[in-house]
């Protein structure tokens, strides 16, 4: 059994892919955490908390695959010969720790992303939810497809989700952002398709393009701030309803 | 009123304020006194009269403030 099903020439590159990934994630993260301090809206808090819970599966992945890849630390040998010899024993329990946190922590983020347009339910829906997310991470050690599976659903709610809300506002962003989670669910339906090595560094490269999206709605939103509005369009963004002004 | 002061360059009269903002008199010093205390705004007398004019950390504020907004709509939140 292959723990990374990459391909040789591949190796280290799927690494960068997730570094950019988790950058990406990360600014989101601080952002969001940024703008909860200055207006104390409990969802932007919770939007920081999902993109934070899979920048940091994406950390975990990364640590994993540099240990796995590049030999560092005490398990040398042992790192080269899953690759190549494709040996498990049970000295991997660090490999699989670490993508089983990277897998639980994924669907968790994405969860919480999914959820927070809708109203809170109780405490036992998020213990049942989480104990369901637990169950698809750990049995995604034997059956790799079904942490891609859920994830693509998840992915699939959260893209409707956001067309609704693009149906209500028609922005720009919205759509931006739908199209982004809409390309990510693409990158985890390919992953779920046979031919397992070709299908991974498509995936990946699926996944960098739907990031990249991300980082280019990020750089908008930032600019944006900067821009100086046309007249009367500041009083809307200051949140003034009379933004609508007197004709003299 | 940080926005109508960032839409008319930085500065303003307060008169122009009053009516621009839609504010009476004493809600507009409340609103004033709140502002400059918080260092986002500063009063000048210049050649022009009395001029209400926009701080750094006021213009820094406005631009957080206008990122925050469009990152909630982005998302619907």
């Amino acid at each position: 059994m292959r723990i990374v099903p990459t391909p040789d020439w591949f190796l280290g590159k799927d690494v960068l892919i997730e570094t950019f990934s988790f950058i990406v994630l990360l600014i989101f993260t601080v952002l969001a955490l940024k703008y909860y301090k200055l207006n104390k809206n409990r969802n932007i808090f919770y939007l920081g908390l999902g993109f934070g819970l899979i920048a940091l599966a994406q950390l975990a992945t990364i640590f994993t695959k540099l240990v796995l890849y590049y030999n560092i630390g005490p398990s040398q040998a042992i790192g080269q010969a899953i690759i190549t010899s494709q040996i498990v024993s049970s000295v991997d329990i660090f490999y699989y720790a670490g993508f089983m946190f990277h897998r639980f922590l994924t669907l968790a983020g994405l969860y919480i992303i999914y959820r927070l347009p809708r109203e809170r339910k109780s405490i036992g829906d998020y213990a049942l939810v989480i104990y369901f997310i637990m169950i698809s991470a750990l049995l995604s050690r034997e059956f790799f497809y079904l942490f891609h599976l859920t994830a693509l659903v998840i992915l699939v709610l959260i893209v409707e989700n956001y067309y609704r809300i693009y149906k209500r506002n028609r922005f720009i962003n919205t759509k931006i952002l739908m199209i982004a989670f809409g390309i990510l669910a693409l990158s985890q339906l390919i992953f779920i398709l046979p031919g397992v090595e070709i299908m991974f560094v498509l995936g990946n490269m699926v996944e960098l393009i739907s990031y990249t999206i991300l980082l280019a709605l990020i750089i908008r939103i930032w600019k944006y701030g900067k821009k100086k509005k046309p007249y009367g369009n500041n009083l809307r963004y200051a949140g003034n309803s009379s933004g609508k002004r007197r004709k003299h | 009123m940080l926005a109508i002061l960032q839409e008319k360059g930085g500065s303003i009269k307060p008169t122009h304020m009053m009516y621009k903002a839609n504010l009476s008199h004493s809600q507009m010093k409340t609103y004033l006194d709140e502002l400059i205390d918080k260092k986002l705004i500063n009063r000048e007398n210049t050649k022009k009269g009395n001029l209400i004019v926009i701080t750094k950390q006021g213009k820094d504020f406005f631009f957080q403030y206008s990122q925050m907004r469009e990152f909630e709509k982005t998302f619907g939140l």
